[in-house]
């Protein structure tokens, strides 16, 4: 087993580790909202639109950190808008919104001199050039998140599962979306360093999406085991990474063996849970055909006006 | 039928003369009654005829152009503490990883307040309602895996569990067998004995002539409010739901097709 732990002599290894673990937790547990509130789409839109602020960051030599964060939230709160009004439909709006934001970005980079590297960085991060002061960022950011879940925990669930009884008891849903959709945006930006902008979707739903063929009654363990599932997929992912690099000359790319990692460990959880299933229950397929909510059909939304309703003071 | 205290006037439900415009078309128009605690009213009207408006409108979830409503003498969003809006089953996410213990446990997140977690009692109460609508022993089970029949009831129970003095049912018995049915008029019954008043839509004629006291006849503008036996008459029906909409079964029970 020292093929585990001996990789991570070297210190940018250990920081290495520290920021995959880090994210693997906070990923998974934010990540379940995510895949629970079917909200993938949206997350991924919120990694692009995040791209611009980068780009400007980075150009200036500004913190990546900041640029993320001020263009993540403000692209937060636009979604959430976006995505209440269903007059759009909001798969359009966001791939508009996202392609439109990436676009600026990709344009702002290009002008620098130095544009493929550059591109490289912020498309598919560099988790092993992470510095202390990025540790720390993330740690801090990741702390916040947990609080915030933390805090909101039954209200949040409550809005997943039954929004329209949410907002019957007067919860205000807007401003829970809009909290959750920043959140997730935190987990992006500090993640956008270390695996990039392209592959930090995988840190939110790969680890949720695993613990959801697990855990089938209840949506805390659900978090514990998708912190679990990200963390192991992390550290996972770096062993063989390096080893791969040093051992046998495959020259690895850290960010991208961490996401391989994390996709075989849902594959693998996948065929298990499929055989288990054929074997104990061989008939509940029709349980699963009506997921969607009736009452948000286009004829008598209750939501939508329950999320105006809520939103106002 | 005795009076609740928190009803001063003795209503559960005041509708006075209630509008609300939905965009720029008028969902609903002039919609004037009362439900008295203990009573029942079913919301009869084909799909898009504003019965879910008029269930926002009481929940207080939508802005009435003109009229008023008053729920348990109170302005609507002071009352939701009161209300217990119960979804259709089938709404929800059957993979949803929740138990039913803790989907009844969600009828009293308002009691217990923001942020704080359920206590003991919380627990007790939703366990005394899963007993009450005979679920008590499925309670962690996870609430997907129960037939579509034990789900409605679990989310009585939910009602149940929140104290509600006012039941808000969308299509109770959509999806639900006789047997079932049977169950759920049952509690609801044993419900209203308690002095807890109860609003239903449904497309069920049959049901709200066993179910409710009063009907509610509407498509978009009021038919007919009142007894199930003067309001529920095939001249109404037809206003609501067309010429054509109608059918006779039975022992002579209506049933409303929504085409």
């Amino acid at each position: 087993m020292r093929l585990l732990t001996d990789p991570f002599q070297a210190g940018f290894m250990q920081r290495a580790l520290i920021e995959a673990v880090l994210l693997g937790v906070v990923g998974g547990v934010v990540g379940v909202h995510v895949v629970l509130r079917r909200l993938a789409f949206m997350a991924d839109a919120l990694t692009h639109t995040v791209f611009p602020g980068m780009a400007v960051a980075f150009l200036l030599s500004g913190s990546l950190y900041v640029g993320a964060l001020v263009t993540g939230v403000a692209s937060a709160v636009l979604l959430t808008l976006l995505t209440r009004n269903r007059r759009v439909t909001s798969d359009a709006a966001l791939a508009v919104l996202l392609t439109g934001f990436f676009s600026v970005g990709v344009i702002l980079i290009s002008r620098s001199h130095t544009y493929t590297a550059d591109l490289t960085v912020l498309l598919f991060g560099r988790v092993l050039a992470v510095d202390l002061a990025e540790i720390v960022a993330t740690a801090a950011t990741g702390a916040v998140v947990l609080a915030v879940l933390w805090l909101l925990h039954k209200e949040l669930v409550l809005r997943s599962f039954d929004p329209d009884a949410a907002a019957a008891l007067g919860y205000p849903i807007g401003t829970l979306d809009l909290v959750l959709n920043i959140l997730i945006t935190l987990v992006v930006v500090s993640a956008v360093k270390a695996v990039g902008s392209v592959l930090v979707i995988a840190l939110l739903i790969t680890p949720a999406a695993t613990a959801r063929l697990l855990v089938r009654r209840h949506v805390g363990l659900m978090m514990a085991v998708a912190a679990a599932v990200g963390a192991i997929g992390g550290w996972l992912g770096l062993v063989i990474s390096y080893e791969g690099s040093l051992q046998h000359g495959w020259r690895l790319a850290s960010g991208a063996t961490i996401v391989l990692t994390l996709t075989a460990m849902f594959l693998v959880v996948l065929a298990a849970s499929a055989v288990a299933r054929r074997r104990h229950r061989p008939d509940e397929a029709t349980d699963e055909s009506t997921t969607d909510h009736p009452l948000l059909d286009p004829h008598e939304p209750l939501i939508d006006d329950a999320m105006a309703i809520g939103s106002r003071p | 039928m005795a009076d609740h205290p928190t009803t001063s006037e003795g209503t559960a439900l005041l509708l006075d003369q209630v509008t609300v415009d939905y965009g720029r078309v008028n969902a609903l128009t002039d919609i004037t009654g009362s439900v008295a605690p203990g009573q029942s009213v079913a919301l009869i009207g084909p799909n898009g005829s504003g019965k879910s408006t008029l269930l926002k409108a009481i929940l207080g979830l939508v802005p009435l152009r003109s009229g008023r409503i008053e729920v348990l003498g109170r302005a609507p969003a002071d009352a939701r503490a009161d209300v217990a809006y119960v979804p259709q089953q089938e709404s929800l996410d059957p993979e949803f990883p929740v138990s039913v213990h803790q989907v009844v446990l969600m009828g009293r997140y308002r009691n217990v307040g923001w942020v704080r977690r359920p206590g003991r009692a919380d627990r007790a109460a939703a366990h005394a309602a899963l007993e009450r609508v005979g679920l008590d022993q499925r309670s962690t089970d996870r609430f997907g895996t129960l037939s579509g029949g034990q789900r409605q009831r679990v989310l009585i129970a939910r009602a149940i569990a929140q104290e509600a003095r006012l039941l808000l049912l969308d299509e109770p018995f959509n999806g639900v067998d006789s047997t079932t049915q049977d169950l759920l008029l049952g509690v609801l019954a044993e419900l209203r004995g308690t002095g807890v008043a109860v609003v239903m839509s449904t497309h069920d004629l049959a049901v709200a002539h066993v179910a409710c006291d009063d009907a509610c006849v509407l498509n978009r503008h009021q038919v007919a409010f009142g007894p199930v036996g003067r309001s529920l008459t095939p001249d109404h029906l037809r206003q609501a739901y067309g010429p054509n909409a109608l059918a006779l079964v039975g022992d002579g029970a209506i049933v409303a097709h929504d085409h």
